[in-house]
């Protein structure tokens, strides 16, 4: 069978003033009508930079130096601007990882959806609409006339990037290129359009790149995976070779990091008896967003002039104890309240209604008696390791600012003083100067740590902690805090999306949905016998390498 | 809709109030403005019975009084000097300045926009740079010196157009207008052109960041990847989110336009608004300067108002009553 896509010693840099990035380094793969391909690795591995330069859409600085790029008899990079545009949409078609930012917020799903047939094709308004309506519906979106009518920011993520892979698959291409399409989504809305994505291809025939990182969702969808690094393909073959039986040590490393529900004993789990006793008690806790009406919004709404300002019920009834020395994580969707619990627990937000207590005392209204001690007591890390560190701070200043505030340390002490903090999460006083764009996403993540740890806390409550980072690194940053535990008897509250960590890191779980919790209990009893329905939705849309044991 | 507007009404009626509390004690600390208006031999009976008719002898917070009840009735008295109705007299020079400050807003954005764009789709061209240079000048350079230096150029040495005042005007409901005739069109293109020229500066600023912005945005790529013709993408993929900001800015600023084209029409003896409160004041008619700033808050919550919608027309993520949809 002839290949679809014959890509050659693709080379593709970055160039820069002072230096040039080989960013793809001599690619070879090609991918056969109807094929299923993952691309995958780490970030910086040049996945993404080789499915743009396939599709022609790389941009100054970055270059396409030589290489062949044939599809479909159509050499892709001898061909003019112009010949390149007709083929994209017609040929070949891309989805992008981020559908909150992939359609346009200003026009409407059909002026986005229609203007792609009409780039293309003389239709008349009439059939584009239809065919429109036809495509929104073949991916599962239910009501497509209507959804045509609305702008982005009336669909939910999901529903987005349905739209746009309905978009992609408008005009039949033989070819689509995703990166990290799902990658933005919730486990259950993954798992829905990876079933959807596949079926769809397998009907039009239509051939598949699936730029990831996530090799657990490639063992649901690829037929053949390739797996880069720095630039370079390491290891080719099919989906069961590469996951089960791989050869490349750097493939092997990278299946390694994959965190896995280990027995009990390697885990170094502290045992929590009930005995223990409870640090942090949140008891009927409720927390709404959203003003309530003065005295005048309500007159005025009596009078018909204004509507009830939108009230959410972020945490509805939460009842949690988490006990000295657990690890306890809290899971759920986006919008689920796991958030909004975690900063209800260190006192960031106040509860509309309830207690809220650290050691047997409701300490974090403010200007109680022990509401700093307690605040300094519970410290948080948050998701964005990029955004939470002040950009025009020096390190030292952004972990020796608190101590100092709080008289831990005297000025003249500091620089010992965050030393030994850095030292602890394994960095070196010698960067105490450097600012934080200098790191990388790991390093500044161990920065954040640090600057948690530096007021000696009790409770660490990680908010998506290691979310934004690769999975290698991930896998460090979970051995640190394995390791920063045992060595401070902390407690954390693990607040994470990602199930197959959760398993692997903590000893209690409690499920949320919808602001509820719906339910609670030892991780290893939740995810062996779950009792309520939607943990068990949930745990089934985890994808799973091992999945591909019993196919 | 409605409560927008009912709460945007009870903010504006609070502004207002309380800029016209500002005014008065402001004009009040100037001086006494019989010192002014009076003949210098007048006896002091003579004064005295000016400043009575005045309502100058009253104290301080009785004349509040007096000018909050008057103004309630939209009547802020009759100016000193010209011995009518200071509002009558405002809205007489109100279409002038109008007439100057939308010709210049339409220059700015007839002018900026396409220069903005192209300075920001093609930003490391010669020309983008030239564009980007030449629009830091245009809000650099004083007014009053284009102005002087147009009217040297095409004036006094070329003769092409005129100089000073409106030319011929015609009326339309009874408002005179000088774009419609020739005459009146090149009496305005001078002075629209001096308003207009930090404002051509400003689009292009705008317009070109918002483009840069928008043109790293993923939907651009998803528009490249639909294969869609380049022309498309940037008449309505770029320019419609890039424009978003350039009208919040520029609405905002046409109150501004309006209110302080007091050196344009200075400059071009253009009867305006502008010109009459620079007499005013130097006459201290009392009155007259009132009118004009409480015109001015007016207009200036008037174009607020008028901008707040228009977001909310294009931009469909916003909406007037702050609930989400």
């Amino acid at each position: 069978m002839s290949a679809l896509l014959r890509v050659e010693n693709l080379h593709t840099h970055v160039v820069l003033k002072d230096q040039t990035i080989k960013a793809v380094n001599g690619v070879s793969f090609s991918v056969a009508p109807g094929e299923i391909v993952g691309v995958a690795g780490e970030s910086g591995s040049g996945k993404t930079l080789t499915g743009m330069s396939i599709i022609g859409l790389t941009q100054s600085p970055i270059k396409i130096i030589s290489g062949n790029i044939q599809l479909d008899g159509d050499d892709l990079r001898s061909a003019s601007p112009e010949t390149l545009r007709k083929l994209r949409g017609q040929k070949i078609a891309m989805v992008f990882q981020d559908p909150m930012m992939t359609l346009n917020p200003v026009l409407r799903i059909d002026v986005q959806m229609m203007e792609m047939i009409n780039a293309h094709e003389k239709v008349s308004k009439s059939e584009a609409r239809t065919r429109c309506v036809t495509a929104l519906a073949k991916v599962g979106i239910p009501e497509p006339e209507r959804r045509l009518h609305q702008y982005p920011h009336e669909l939910s993520g999901g529903m987005r990037q349905r739209v746009a892979i309905a978009t992609a698959m408008l005009l039949s291409p033989k070819l689509i290129i995703a990166d990290e399409p799902t990658t933005a989504l919730d486990v259950t809305v993954q798992a829905q359009i990876l079933k959807e994505m596949q079926a769809l291809c397998k009907e039009n025939g239509t051939a598949l790149i699936w730029i990831t990182h996530d090799l657990a969702v490639l063992a649901q969808i690829a037929d053949r995976i390739v797996i880069m690094y720095d630039g370079k393909i390491v290891e080719t073959g099919t989906a069961k070779q590469i996951l089960l039986k791989p050869k490349h040590t750097y493939t092997q490393s990278l299946l390694a990091s994959l965190p896995k529900a280990a027995p009990d004993a390697d885990k170094g789990k502290h045992i929590v008896t009930d005995s223990a006793p409870t640090l942090i008690k949140l008891t009927n806790v409720h927390k709404t967003f959203g003003k309530q009406s003065g005295l005048l919004g309500k007159f005025a709404q009596r009078l018909r002039l204004t509507t009830a300002p939108l009230i959410t019920d972020a945490v509805i009834d939460a009842n949690i104890d988490i006990k000295r020395g657990e690890i306890f994580a809290l899971v759920g969707e986006s919008g689920s309240g796991k958030s909004t619990l975690g900063r209800l627990a260190c006192g960031l937000l106040q509860p509309t209604g309830g207690r809220v207590e650290y050691n047997g005392v409701e300490s974090f209204r403010p200007k109680t008696q022990n509401a700093k001690q307690a605040r300094l007591a519970v410290q948080m890390v948050f998701q964005d390791p990029q955004s939470s560190l002040n950009p025009r701070m020096r390190v030292l200043d952004i972990i020796g600012q608190a101590p100092l505030a709080h008289g831990l340390v005297s000025r003249a002490n500091l620089e010992d003083y965050v030393s030994k903090q850095l030292e602890r999460v394994g960095l070196d006083i010698s960067i105490k100067d450097r600012f934080p764009h200098e790191f990388s996403g790991g390093q500044r993540q161990r920065i954040s740590i640090a600057r948690a740890l530096a007021v000696n806390p009790k409770v660490l409550i990680l908010d998506e902690a290691i979310a934004s980072l690769d999975v290698s690194i991930q896998a460090k940053i979970l051995n640190l805090l394995a390791k920063l535990r045992n060595e401070l008897e902390l407690t954390y509250i693990f607040i994470s999306h990602d199930l197959g960590v959760v398993e692997h890191i903590s000893d209690r779980v409690a499920v949320m949905q919808k602001g509820r919790i719906v339910e609670t209990g030892p991780t290893r009893e939740i995810f062996a016998n779950p009792k309520h329905i939607y943990t068990q939705t949930l745990l089934n849309d985890v994808p799973r390498i091992d999945a591909l044991n019993h196919i | 809709m409605i409560g927008f507007l009912s709460k945007r009404l009870a903010q504006s009626l609070l502004v207002m109030l309380i800029m016209s509390a500002l005014v008065f004690v402001a004009v009040f600390a100037i001086g006494n403005p019989v010192d002014v208006l009076i003949d210098p031999r007048a006896t002091q009976a003579e004064i005295n019975a000016a400043m009575k008719a005045l309502g100058l002898d009253q104290p301080f917070w009785m004349q509040y009084k007096t000018f909050l009840a008057n103004l309630v009735k939209g009547d802020v008295g009759n100016s000193w000097v010209y011995n009518e109705s200071a509002l009558k007299i405002m809205m007489q020079r109100l279409p002038a300045t109008l007439e100057l400050a939308i010709s210049a807003l339409v220059i700015a954005i007839v002018v900026g926009i396409p220069l903005g764009a192209y300075a920001g789709l093609k930003p490391d061209t010669p020309s983008a740079r030239f564009i980007m240079g030449s629009s830091i000048l245009s809000f650099s350079v004083p007014a009053f010196w284009v102005g002087l230096m147009l009217i040297v150029i095409f004036g006094v040495k070329l003769h092409w157009l005129p100089i000073a005042g409106r030319g011929e005007t015609i009326s339309v409901f009874g408002i005179p207008f000088s774009f419609l005739t020739l005459d009146g069109l090149s009496h305005l293109i001078l002075p629209a052109f001096t308003l207009s020229l930090s404002r051509i500066g400003m689009v292009i600023r705008l317009v070109r960041s918002g483009v840069r912005e928008v043109l790293g945005q993923d939907y651009i790529k998803f528009a490249r990847a639909k294969g869609l013709k380049e022309s498309r993408i940037v008449r309505v993929h770029v320019l419609k989110n890039a424009l978003i900001p350039v009208i919040t800015v520029m609405g905002a600023d046409f109150a501004g336009l309006l209110t302080f084209a007091v050196v344009t029409e200075t400059v071009f003896a253009w009867p305006g608004m502008g010109k009459l409160i620079i007499d005013s004041i130097a006459m201290l008619d009392r009155p007259m300067i009132v009118a004009y700033l409480m015109v001015t808050v007016l207009i200036f919550i008037l174009v607020n108002f008028i901008v707040d919608v228009l977001y909310a027309v294009i931009d469909p993520r916003i909406s007037l009553t702050g609930a989400k949809s």
